[in-house]
C-alpha cells in the first residue's frame, strides 16, 4: 500500500508543483538560444522581483514549438510577450491578428527601419547575414566579397547554405528577392544550385561543416561566426556584398501578445529588453550588434555604422516570402 | 452491455478517461480544421501525384528499417537468450544503450563519425544513412520483444523436439513459429516507430512523408494540410494493423504460457564462431562507434564541459523523471488494460485502433491537438500542468505497452483462468493471483521501454511544457543551437548515465516482486 501512496504522492506533487499561479508574472516565449537569454530573464526577475515564466525554443528546431504554440493558444493566449530572433517571426504573429502594438519609451532612439510601423514589434540588438570561411581552405580560391562570387566554378561545391525554408535563411533569401528583383533572385538560386551548393539542414549545421572543413565557406549568422571562431580559430567570416546590395541586418523583435494575462508586466519586460544594458550583454554573450547609440561592446563586435545594410522593408520582404515559398520549396527539394 | 460494464468495471473506467482525454483533443481538432474552418475541400486538391510517390517512398523506407531491425533484432535475440554464449549478460544490457538516448542525437554522432573515417558525409546523408542509425536504434527494441518472447518457450516443447530432430529444426520448426507474434509485433511497431520518425531523416537531408507535414506547419504554417496529410499516415497504419491482426490471428500462442516449465539454453556447436563473430560486430556497430564519437566530442575541451553540462541539466532533472516514472505508470496501467480489453471483449479492437491512431500521428500534430482542445478556461488545471505532458506521454506510447502487454496474456493458456472459475476464485484474485504474476515481466519490460521513451520524448513535449519549468530533452535541444558540439555530447552522455542508473534501481526494485510471484511460475 506504501508504495502506492508513493505513486499518488508523485502524481499530486507534478500536478501542484507546476500550477503555480499568480499576478506578479510574466509569461514569455522565445526563439532566442536559451543559453544566451534566459541570463537576461533571471535578471529581469532579480531586479523586479516579476516572476519570469519562460518557453524557449531554437533555430535548430525551426522554432516550430513556440511560433506553432502561439498560433494554436490564439483563442486564450498563454503568453504575455514574444521575444524573437528576427523579424520575420513577429510579421507572421502581426499578420494572423496575434500582436498588440506597444510604443516603449525606450525605443525611441532606435532607428524607425527597425520597428513596426503600427508598433506591432519593436527591433533591437541585431544580427546579421554573413559568410564564415575555413581559412584553410579558402587559401587557393581567395575569399568571395558577394553573394554572386559563390556561383563561379572554384567555389563549386564548397559552399553550404541551410534549408531556405526556415529560420533567418528564409528571410535572407526573401531579403534577396526584395532587394534584386525576382528575375535576377531567381538566376542566382540556380546559379548556386547549377554549382551544387551544399543544402545543410540549419545555420548551426552550416557551422559545423566548415569549421570541420567538409565545405570551404557558408551563409550564416553573426552569433554563429563568432561561435565558430570561439571553436576554432581557423574560421573567418565577412560581410559580403559591402559594395553592392548590402549585408542583411536582422534585429532581435519584441511583441506584446494580444489579450494576454500579465500585460503590464509584459510591457515592464519590454522596456526592460529594449534598454541599451540588455544590447551591451547581448553583444558581449553572442555577439549581437546594438541598435542604440553609444552601447559599449567588446573590441571585435562590428558597428552597424560600418556595415552598408541591405536596404529592405522588413513588411514587404515578408509578404515577398509569401509569394515565393512554393518557389523555394521545389528549389530546395529538387 | 450492462453486465460488461460491471464485469470490467476498471477497464471501462482506464478506457473512457483515455478517449475523453486524449482521444477527444484528435477529433475536436480534426473536426474544427477540417469542417468548421471549411478548409477540408481547399487542402484535398493540394494532396497531389508527388506526395502520394513520397508517402509510397516512407512506406518502403520504413519497411526495410523494420525489416533489418526485426532480423538483427531476433537473431541477436536467439543468441542471447537461447544459447549460453559467452559475455551474454553483458551484451544483453550493452546493445540496449543506443534506445536510451534520442536518435537524432545517435545521428550527429554517426554523421561526426562518417567524417572522421571517411572525410565525406554524403554516404551517410541519404537513404542508406537513414537506414543505418534507424536500424541501430531499432533493433534493440526489436530484440527484447523476440527476446522476452523466447524466454517463455516451453522447454518441454524444445526436448522433444530435440530428441527426434537437429538444432536446425528446433529453431526453424519450433522456436521461430513460437515466437511469430513477438516477430510480426516488432516489425509493426519498429515500421510504426520509423514512418513516424522525423528527426532523423531531416537532420540527414532526405525528404520523407513526415518531413513533409513539418515543412507545411514550419514553413507554410499551412495547419489543416498537415493535419489531413497526418490523416493519410493514420490510415497507412490501420491497414498495417489490419494485416497483422490476420497474421497474429493464426498463430500458435496456447504453447508459450507454460512459464513454470523453464527455459532452455543451448550450448553453441558450429555456429559459435560465427555467433562470437555477429555479437562483437554488432556491438561495435551500434553501440561502439556512435558512443566513442560522443565520448570523445565530451571530453574535448576537458571536464569543464561535463560540469557546464551537468549545471545546465540539473534543474530539469526531477521534473523529468518524476514525469517520465509517473507517464510510465499510466501508460502501462492504459496498455494493461487495453490488451485484457481486447482479449475479453470484441471492443477491445476499436481500443487498439484507438492506441494506434496516436501512437502513429506525429508529435506536432498531436500537439497542436492538444493545445486546442486544453487550452480553454475550463481546462486550465490541465493545460498549465504537468498533466498536459502526462496526457500527451500516454496518448503516444499507450500502443507499445498493450501490445507487449497483451502479446503475453495471449500466451497464457485459457485452461489456467477457467481451473481458478471453476474453483470458484473470484475475478480480481484471477487477477491478482495467476494473470499479473505471470505477465509481471511483460508489465516490466513495458514500464522500462515507456519510462525510456517518456524521459526522451521532444516532438510533443517542446509543444506542451508549462512555461517556467524545463524539461531534459527540451533543454538538450534548446541548448544544442549555438553551443559547443563538446556540450551538447556531454549533456546526451549525462543523460544517458542517468536513464542508465534509474533502469538499474528499477531493475533492484523489481527483483523482490519476481521472488514473491515465482510460486505462481512453478505452481502454474
Amino acid at each position: 500500500m506504501n508504495k502506492i501512496h508513493l505513486i499518488i504522492a508523485i502524481f499530486i506533487a507534478l500536478l501542484a508543483g507546476s500550477c503555480e499561479t499568480g499576478s506578479n508574472v510574466v509569461v514569455v516565449y522565445t526563439t532566442v538560444d536559451q543559453i544566451f537569454s534566459e541570463p537576461i530573464l533571471k535578471e529581469f526577475e532579480k531586479e523586479t522581483g516579476i516572476k519570469v515564466k519562460a518557453v524557449y525554443d531554437t533555430e535548430e528546431t525551426k522554432s516550430t514549438g513556440v511560433l506553432n504554440r502561439l498560433i494554436a493558444e490564439k483563442d486564450n493566449p498563454q503568453c504575455d510577450l514574444f521575444w524573437s530572433g528576427d523579424p520575420m517571426r513577429s510579421i507572421i504573429l502581426k499578420n494572423k491578428g496575434i500582436t498588440q502594438p506597444y510604443r516603449s519609451a525606450m525605443a525611441k532612439d532606435i532607428d524607425p527601419a527597425f520597428k513596426d510601423p503600427q508598433y506591432h514589434w519593436t527591433g533591437f540588438s541585431a544580427r546579421a547575414r554573413v559568410l564564415i570561411y575555413n581559412k584553410n581552405l579558402m587559401k587557393e580560391t581567395g575569399i568571395p566579397l558577394s553573394i554572386f562570387d559563390l556561383t563561379k566554378e572554384k567555389y563549386k561545391g564548397k559552399v553550404a547554405i541551410a534549408n531556405p525554408l526556415f529560420g533567418t535563411t528564409t528571410f535572407h533569401i526573401a531579403a534577396l528577392f526584395s532587394a534584386l528583383g525576382d528575375v535576377k533572385a531567381k538566376q542566382l538560386l540556380t546559379d548556386l544550385k547549377n554549382n551544387d551548393v551544399i543544402i545543410a539542414t540549419s545555420n548551426g549545421d552550416v557551422k559545423k561543416r566548415v569549421v570541420s572543413g567538409e565545405v570551404s565557406c557558408g551563409l550564416t549568422d553573426t552569433d554563429d561566426a563568432f561561435e565558430a571562431m570561439k571553436e576554432n580559430d581557423k574560421t573567418g567570416f565577412v560581410f559580403l556584398d559591402q559594395g553592392g546590395i548590402g549585408s542583411l541586418i536582422m534585429p532581435n523583435t519584441l511583441s506584446l501578445i494580444k489579450n494576454s494575462g500579465h500585460p503590464e508586466n509584459a510591457k515592464k519586460l519590454m522596456d526592460y529588453l529594449l534598454r541599451g544594458e540588455t544590447e551591451a550583454k547581448l553583444a558581449k554573450s553572442c555577439a549581437q550588434m546594438p541598435l542604440h547609440k553609444g552601447v559599449q561592446v567588446p573590441a571585435n563586435i562590428p558597428s552597424l555604422d560600418n556595415i552598408i545594410p541591405m536596404k529592405i522593408d522588413y513588411d514587404k520582404t515578408s509578404k515577398k516570402l509569401d509569394d515565393i515559398q512554393d518557389y523555394l520549396k521545389e528549389w530546395a527539394e529538387n | 452491455m450492462g453486465r460488461k460494464l460491471i464485469r470490467h468495471p476498471l477497464y471501462v473506467l482506464t478506457m473512457t478517461a483515455f478517449v475523453f482525454f486524449v482521444v477527444t483533443p484528435l477529433i475536436y481538432t480534426l473536426a474544427k480544421t477540417f469542417f468548421v474552418e471549411d478548409s477540408f475541400i481547399n487542402n484535398v486538391r493540394l494532396l497531389d501525384k508527388e506526395l502520394f510517390f513520397l508517402l509510397a517512398k516512407s512506406i518502403i523506407l520504413a519497411s526495410v528499417i523494420a525489416l533489418f531491425s526485426t532480423i538483427t533484432g531476433t537473431g541477436l535475440a536467439l543468441l542471447l537468450y537461447k544459447t549460453n554464449i559467452r559475455f551474454r549478460s553483458f551484451f544483453k544490457i550493452a546493445l540496449l544503450l543506443p534506445l536510451f538516448i534520442p536518435p537524432y542525437i545517435l545521428a550527429v554522432a554517426w554523421k561526426d563519425a562518417f567524417f572522421v573515417f571517411f572525410n565525406d558525409t554524403s554516404l551517410i546523408s541519404s537513404y542508406f544513412g537513414v537506414i543505418l542509425v534507424l536500424t541501430t536504434v531499432f533493433t534493440p527494441l526489436s530484440m527484447l520483444i523476440t527476446g522476452s518472447a523466447l524466454s517463455n518457450i516451453d522447454s518441454q516443447l524444445e526436448d522433444a523436439c530435440l530428441l527426434i530432430s537437429d538444432y536446425r529444426s528446433l529453431i526453424f520448426k519450433i522456436i521461430l513459429p513460437l515466437i511469430r507474434p513477438a516477430i510480426i509485433t516488432s516489425f509493426v511497431l519498429v515500421f510504426l516507430f520509423s514512418i513516424s520518425e522525423f528527426s532523423v531523416p531531416a537532420f540527414l537531408g532526405v525528404n520523407v512523408f513526415t518531413t513533409e507535414i513539418f515543412t507545411q506547419f514550419s514553413a507554410f504554417y499551412n495547419h489543416s494540410l498537415a493535419m489531413l496529410q497526418s490523416t493519410l499516415l493514420i490510415l497507412i497504419c490501420i491497414l498495417l494493423l489490419f494485416s497483422e491482426k490476420r497474421y497474429i490471428a493464426d498463430a500458435p500462442f496456447l504453447s508459450m504460457g507454460s512459464k513454470g516449465a523453464g527455459n532452455s539454453c543451448y550450448d553453441m556447436k558450429k555456429g559459435k564462431i560465427l555467433g562470437l563473430l555477429f555479437l562483437p560486430g554488432w556491438f561495435s556497430l551500434s553501440v561502439l562507434v556512435p558512443f566513442t564519437t560522443l565520448f570523445v566530442q565530451s571530453f574535448a575541451d576537458g571536464t569543464t564541459r561535463f560540469i557546464q553540462a551537468f549545471e545546465l541539466l540539473v534543474p530539469a532533472f526531477v521534473t523529468s523523471i518524476g514525469l517520465a516514472f509517473a507517464g510510465a505508470v499510466l501508460i502501462v496501467l492504459t496498455g494493461f488494460s487495453a490488451a485484457y480489453y481486447q482479449s475479453h471483449s470484441r471492443q477491445g479492437k476499436v481500443i487498439n485502433f484507438l492506441l494506434l491512431i496516436m501512437f502513429a500521428i506525429p508529435s506536432t500534430v498531436y500537439g497542436i491537438s492538444l493545445i486546442q482542445f486544453y487550452n480553454h478556461p475550463v481546462f486550465r488545471f490541465i493545460y498549465s500542468s504537468y498533466a498536459i505532458l502526462l496526457i500527451g506521454y500516454t496518448g503516444k506510447f499507450s500502443f507499445i505497452a498493450a501490445k507487449l502487454t497483451g502479446n503475453a496474456i495471449k500466451q497464457i493458456p485459457n485452461s489456467f483462468d477457467e481451473a481458478a472459475q471453476i474453483a470458484g476464485i473470484s475475478s480480481s484474485m484471477r487477477k491478482r493471483k495467476i494473470l499479473i504474476p505471470l505477465i509481471m515481466q511483460s508489465l516490466f519490460a513495458a514500464f522500462v521501454i515507456s519510462f525510456i521513451f517518456s524521459l526522451g520524448e521532444l516532438g510533443t513535449s517542446i509543444m506542451l511544457y508549462p512555461p517556467g519549468t524545463e524539461m531534459m530533452p527540451v533543454k538538450v535541444f534548446t541548448i544544442m543551437a549555438n553551443a559547443p558540439q563538446s556540450l551538447v555530447s556531454a549533456m546526451t552522455m549525462i543523460v544517458l548515465s542517468i536513464t542508465l542508473l534509474i533502469i538499474t534501481a528499477f531493475y533492484f526494485m523489481m527483483k523482490p516482486f519476481t521472488k514473491k510471484y515465482r510460486y505462481a511460475l512453478h505452481k502454474t
